[in-house]
């Protein structure tokens, strides 16, 4: 990729490991965190520079907040993502799971979730499968009302690049102003900061799933990226 | 099963209700790839009037020997008996960039809905070479080689989401691989399919995100 990994390192290594991005939204309170095992302490730095996918490390599968492509290689999450790929399964992989000892199909291997869809998906345009309680059908029609408003009319609501590590790596304050930019702002530096926007959200909520899940880890044998500290 | 076998299902169960049930530190996003998110927008938990038209399930982005594929889901995930969403005032968009870097958009395909009298039609402005297509949903729609399609699909995506509620309320081991809250439920959803030949360029990287907007601003 054209991107300067080295530079990007630093930034990553300079994020604020202490700062706490996942605090109470108001009219959202999650449930309290369950304290973390004692003396469990653990730096996800590394998590966040192995390298996950081919040229790709997973701070940079993450941020900017996009589905990456290469058509050089199999398509498979996260080489982009089809509506096949076990996206929870290899999320959890991704994000805890020391690469040089695991893969990313650890989990779903077992699977840790449902294996695969309900239905068989069709291995053409639509690509999806039919709706249950059957295909609707089409109506016709041709004066459609479509709005020619220029975009300044709406008003953000969602956006979605990777499944689930996004969602699960922004706490609930977070919400609203993540759901609000774009890859350009996930890119971009705060005044007087020298990591990108998201990077000590990101870090923050990832330590604080990785202390608290550190024993249960061990005890299945798996090797976390997560060094102790 | 054998007995081994059974104890390593038992450990690998344990563990995926571990991680899930202390993933709800931060409310329940790990449950769904990006359904009910943001939860103060679209969640019916969490806000009394949702937006569901401009929930965002899920977008998928992948390639063929011949074509790149993108998907987005959204408005769900609902009963099989409830009807396709089709809201005049919800813009969604599918971001393409295809110059390698991922921050820029080169292909700014944009979906609005319409109506004519009760039948709903698609838009999709900004494809490849400037194209645009328009027609009714539920029907297969053709420019310049690519296709795209509207209507109501299965949704594909697919996760214990009962067993990670379960366990977390209860705090009882729930979980089951057998089990998939999104089986049997549909989304409203828009697949494009696009020749590699014209979206494809060097390096052969494509990066793709989605987004839904409402016009007049936030439900």
């Amino acid at each position: 990729m054209a991107r300067p990994l080295a530079a990007a390192v630093a930034l990553l290594l300079l994020a604020v490991a202490g700062c706490d991005g996942g605090g109470i939204a108001g009219g959202n309170p999650p449930p309290p965190p369950p304290p973390p095992p004692a003396a469990a302490s653990f730096d996800v730095t590394p998590c966040l520079l192995q390298f996950v996918a081919p040229g790709q490390n997973l701070a940079f599968l993450v941020i900017p907040d996009v589905l990456t492509i290469n058509t050089a290689r199999p398509a498979s999450f996260p080489n982009g993502r089809t509506p096949a790929d076990p996206v929870i399964d290899r999320t959890l992989a991704l994000i805890f799971l020391d690469f040089s000892r695991h893969s990313v199909d650890t989990f779903h291997n077992i699977p840790v979730n449902p294996g695969g869809n309900d239905v068989a998906l069709p291995a053409s345009f639509p690509w999806l499968a039919p709706a249950f309680g059957g295909q609707r059908p089409s109506l016709g029609g041709s004066n459609f009302d479509f709005r020619t408003d220029p975009e300044s009319a709406y008003t953000r609501v969602d956006r979605m690049g990777m499944p689930a590590i996004a969602t699960a790596l922004i706490g609930s304050a977070s919400k609203i102003p993540y759901n609000d930019d774009s890859p350009p702002q996930d890119l971009s530096a705060p005044p007087g900061s020298m990591t990108f926007k998201w990077v000590p959200e990101i870090r923050s909520q990832l330590t604080t799933l990785t202390n608290a899940l550190a024993d249960d880890f061990r005890a299945a044998g798996l090797t976390m990226c997560a060094q102790p500290i | 099963m054998s007995s081994a076998i059974s104890r390593q299902f038992a450990a690998a169960v344990a563990l995926g209700a571990a991680i899930l049930g202390l993933a709800s530190i931060s409310h329940r996003e790990i449950a769904a790839a990006d359904h009910l998110d943001a939860p103060t927008r679209t969640d019916p938990a969490f806000d009394q009037i949702p937006d569901r038209p401009a929930d965002i399930a899920d977008v998928y982005a992948w390639h063929t020997a011949t074509d790149v594929i993108v998907a987005l889901t959204f408005a769900g995930p609902n009963p099989a008996d409830q009807a396709g969403t089709y809201d005049r005032d919800v813009l969604y968009e599918i971001n393409i960039s295809n110059d390698g870097i991922p921050e820029t958009t080169e292909v700014p395909i944009r979906i609005r809905f319409g109506h004519d009298g009760n039948r709903p039609g698609v838009q999709v402005t900004g494809l490849p070479g400037g194209a645009s297509v328009e027609g009714p949903v539920e029907e297969t729609l053709a420019v310049n080689g690519m296709l795209v399609r509207a209507g109501l699909f299965d949704d594909p995506f697919y996760f214990d989401l009962q067993g990670f509620r379960e366990t977390r309320s209860m705090g009882t081991l729930r979980f089951n691989n057998q089990r998939d809250f999104f089986a049997g439920q549909n989304d409203t959803g828009v697949v494009i399919q696009i020749p590699r030949a014209l979206i494809q360029a060097q390096p052969r990287l494509i990066h793709v995100w989605s987004a839904a907007s409402r016009f007049g601003g936030n439900l």
